[in-house]
């Protein structure tokens, strides 16, 4: 009896470890429906997180067979998560990236994305997305990567503060924007906010310096390198501005406080602007402020361009599950989830068809900035490599806390540049 | 002769075979099925990730599975003496971080125990707030203390107000570079003085009433009762708490990614999360572990040589 009663329990305890083994084999749950996984970025505002959350519930409801496990993070926490996941047998099915190639690019170059070619023809999408868009996702050869956005970046303005320091226009110059700014200061306002901790909020007013001093031409070739950080005189120019908006401009104490914490600082109405892409249209909604009182303009570099990025959701190489991630992709870029997506999100659809409807002042104020701009000028972080980026936030935050002069930090990353 | 011979060769056994007697003496071998299972795990999981890490530290590597490793001899660490623009200040962080840790918390832990030892009102209470903090995620200590810091709604604004004291307010806790790192080692010192108090407090338990009770018969003050009585019992705790102290002080990692993220300007980073974030961040792994191995030699250099001069002490005592 005992014997048998052994040999039936290790009968059992085999059974059950090979059928979790191949319940974790094909990535299904106990329904029998394959799981599909997407990491993805916790979006600034909770409306467009449930939005996502609706558009993945429709998509389950429309196909029973597959369900969809999100896993959303912050900013950095997901650049980790990517890091240390992407290759290996814990990567995801679906990964959002940022389509730049000093940051997605170098997952592509690794071999963590496959190549969406057969899944292009399959469902048309070349046909879905504008050219500009479909670029980003054949800029390294192939077809890597589904549109996911294409963001712009501005300044929002708290209205009542400006009247409040006498300015009655947002600025059409840089020079004015610079006589503003000193207008609220002296009004006892912060005049803009950043939060310092992550470098990337930061270095949104860096990039847009850059591109007001060396213009069009000059910001391409230094990101590229074709140009030195080290010959162009804008480069000094542009940390010296840099300098004197980190010093008189930003609110106090930004390097220790980290961009929600400065964010806080817009949606109480302490600061005036914030530099901020179209995804704050909803946190300002979220947080409780009048969006009324707010406004928005281009930061005026004067090259005409608007700042802004693109962001892509990848199919990694070695998914499972690559036929059912790309029907996910299908349903999401797809005009039914867009509408959806756009009026929780407040941006522009990447899918073409998809026009916006019933939008808010705020929001249709995205328009006309980005109808008017000649082109884009991308985040830095996206443009350079992730070591480069890493010096380029060391010396513009040496350059902002005072400890490096705005004329050494064109040579400084330069040399970075030339010993990579 | 051949009877002769043999008692010769038991009288002076070769050095091997009185290796094996010894071994064999010792219970070396009754010891190693026990010890195999630990044996075994310390190989898999400590000594074949550390000779790894030396391996990648050669290396030319992206990190990404599949991508090729390409063999640079000694250039990682010609980039980090030479060209790195942050390993010399993540060095001297690390270095500075360790002295530190050697004076205040060890001290402070120290005298809390010796406090906490007499019979006082409270006495547990006060073992137990001291201890908490030892036993929460450092992650959320950061949290908590960069709140306190924070420049618009922390501790310093509010005594500000408070005191009608505006350079309170005015202080970059976490923003000034000459003021972060300490700013974060006071977060270090909250965290594990209270860690050291306990380690100390049972080193104390080992101090018997009646050493001490015949040093003040035969005259000693109550420095002389600590110098000569409590110091020399507490001797293999301060061991354990000193290399403890360091090793921890070395590796500090997540208070510092919690509270800065290694800024302003890399002004607080350290060697472990320099490490971590050229392998993890800039997908440089060569020189991630490069930084790594040179972490691992510090470590050897400082705990090794103290740790063999103590257990010679020791001896010797």
């Amino acid at each position: 009896m005992t014997r048998t009663a052994i040999k039936t329990g290790a009968i059992l305890a085999a059974s059950i470890v090979l059928a979790g083994t191949a319940a974790c084999s094909s990535g299904g749950d106990a329904a029998g429906r394959t799981e599909v996984t997407w990491f993805k970025l916790n979006e600034t505002a909770e409306t467009a997180n449930a939005a996502i959350t609706t558009i993945v519930d429709d998509f389950e409801a429309a196909n029973p067979d597959i369900v969809v496990k999100v896993e959303e993070r912050a900013v950095d926490a997901h650049k980790d998560a990517l890091r240390t996941t992407l290759g290996t047998s814990g990567a995801p099915d679906i990964f959002f990236s940022w389509a730049g190639p000093g940051l997605g690019g170098e997952f592509i170059e690794a071999g963590a994305s496959l190549d969406l070619e057969p899944y292009y023809e399959e469902y048309g999408w070349a046909d879905r997305f504008s050219d500009t868009t479909l670029s980003t996702v054949t800029q390294y050869g192939g077809y890597d990567g589904v549109p996911y956005t294409q963001r712009t970046e501005a300044v929002f303005y708290n209205k009542e503060l400006f009247a409040q320091a006498g300015i009655d226009a947002p600025p059409a110059t840089y020079d004015e924007l610079v006589e503003d700014a000193q207008k609220l200061a002296d009004a006892g306002i912060i005049p803009i906010e950043f939060g310092g901790t992550v470098n990337w909020h930061v270095m949104r007013l860096l990039d847009s310096l850059l591109e007001t001093e060396c213009g069009e031409d000059g910001y391409q070739a230094l990101v590229t390198k074709e140009a030195s950080w080290a010959d162009e005189d804008c480069v000094t120019a542009t940390f010296e501005e840099f300098a004197t908006w980190t010093s008189d401009y930003l609110n106090p104490g930004f390097v220790s406080i980290n961009n929600d914490e400065a964010s806080a600082l817009f949606y109480s109405g302490e600061a005036a602007m914030a530099l901020e892409g179209d995804w704050f249209n909803q946190a300002i909604r979220d947080n409780g402020m009048d969006e009324s009182t707010v406004g928005l303009f281009a930061f005026p570099t004067g090259s005409g361009r608007i700042y802004g990025f693109n962001e892509n959701n990848y199919i990694s190489a070695n998914s499972e599950h690559p036929d059912e991630a790309a029907r996910f992709l299908d349903y999401l870029t797809g005009e039914e989830a867009q509408q959806t997506f756009i009026a929780a999100f407040g941006s522009r659809s990447v899918n073409t068809a998809v026009q916006s409807e019933g939008q808010s002042e705020l929001d249709a104020a995205w328009t006309p900035i980005a109808e008017n701009a000649t082109g884009v000028y991308m985040n830095n972080d996206q443009n350079l490599s992730l070591a480069e980026t890493t010096e380029y936030w060391r010396i513009q935050n040496l350059v902002a806390t005072g400890d490096l002069d705005p004329a050494d930090a064109g040579a400084e990353f330069q040399q970075f540049i030339d010993q990579q | 002769m051949t009877a002769t011979a043999a008692p010769a060769r038991r009288a002076h056994p070769s050095p091997v075979r009185k290796r094996a007697a010894r071994v064999t003496r010792t219970g070396f071998v009754a010891a190693l099925p026990f010890l195999a299972p630990a044996l075994a795990a310390y190989a898999v999981f400590v000594v074949g990730p550390m000779v790894e890490s030396i391996r990648l530290s050669f290396f030319e590597w992206s990190g990404f599975q599949g991508a090729p490793q390409e063999f640079v001899g000694i250039r990682n660490y010609v980039r980090i003496f030479t060209q790195d623009p942050v390993f010399w200040t993540a060095f001297s962080n690390t270095l500075v971080w360790v002295v530190l840790s050697l004076f205040i918390p060890l001290g402070l832990g120290l005298v809390m125990a010796l406090a906490l030892n007499r019979p006082l009102f409270g006495r547990n209470a006060f073992r137990s707030i001291f201890y908490i903090p030892g036993v929460l995620a450092p992650i959320a200590i950061a949290n908590m203390w960069r709140w306190m810091y924070n420049p618009n709604y922390g501790v310093g604004q509010t005594l500000a107000d408070l005191l009608n004291a505006p350079w309170l307010g005015e202080i970059q806790w976490l923003g000034d570079k000459n003021l972060a790192l300490y700013s974060i080692f006071a977060a270090f010192v909250w965290q594990i003085a209270g860690t050291n108090m306990v380690l100390f407090l049972a080193g104390l338990q080992g101090v018997t009433p009646e050493h001490i009770e015949a040093a003040k018969l035969d005259g000693a003050n109550a420095w002389q009762v600590f110098r000569n009585v409590t110091w020399p019992a507490l001797r293999p705790t301060t061991v354990v708490v000193l290399v403890l102290t360091i090793i921890n002080s070395i590796k500090v990692f997540d208070l510092i990614v919690g509270m800065t993220g290694g800024g302003p300007a890399q002004q607080t980073q350290v060697l472990a999360l320099w490490s971590f974030q050229q392998s993890f961040g800039n997908h440089e792994y060569g020189m991630g572990n490069a930084i790594a191995t040179v972490l691992l030699v510090v470590t050897l250099v400082i705990v090794v040589p103290y740790m063999v001069w103590t257990a010679r002490q020791e001896k010797n005592s």
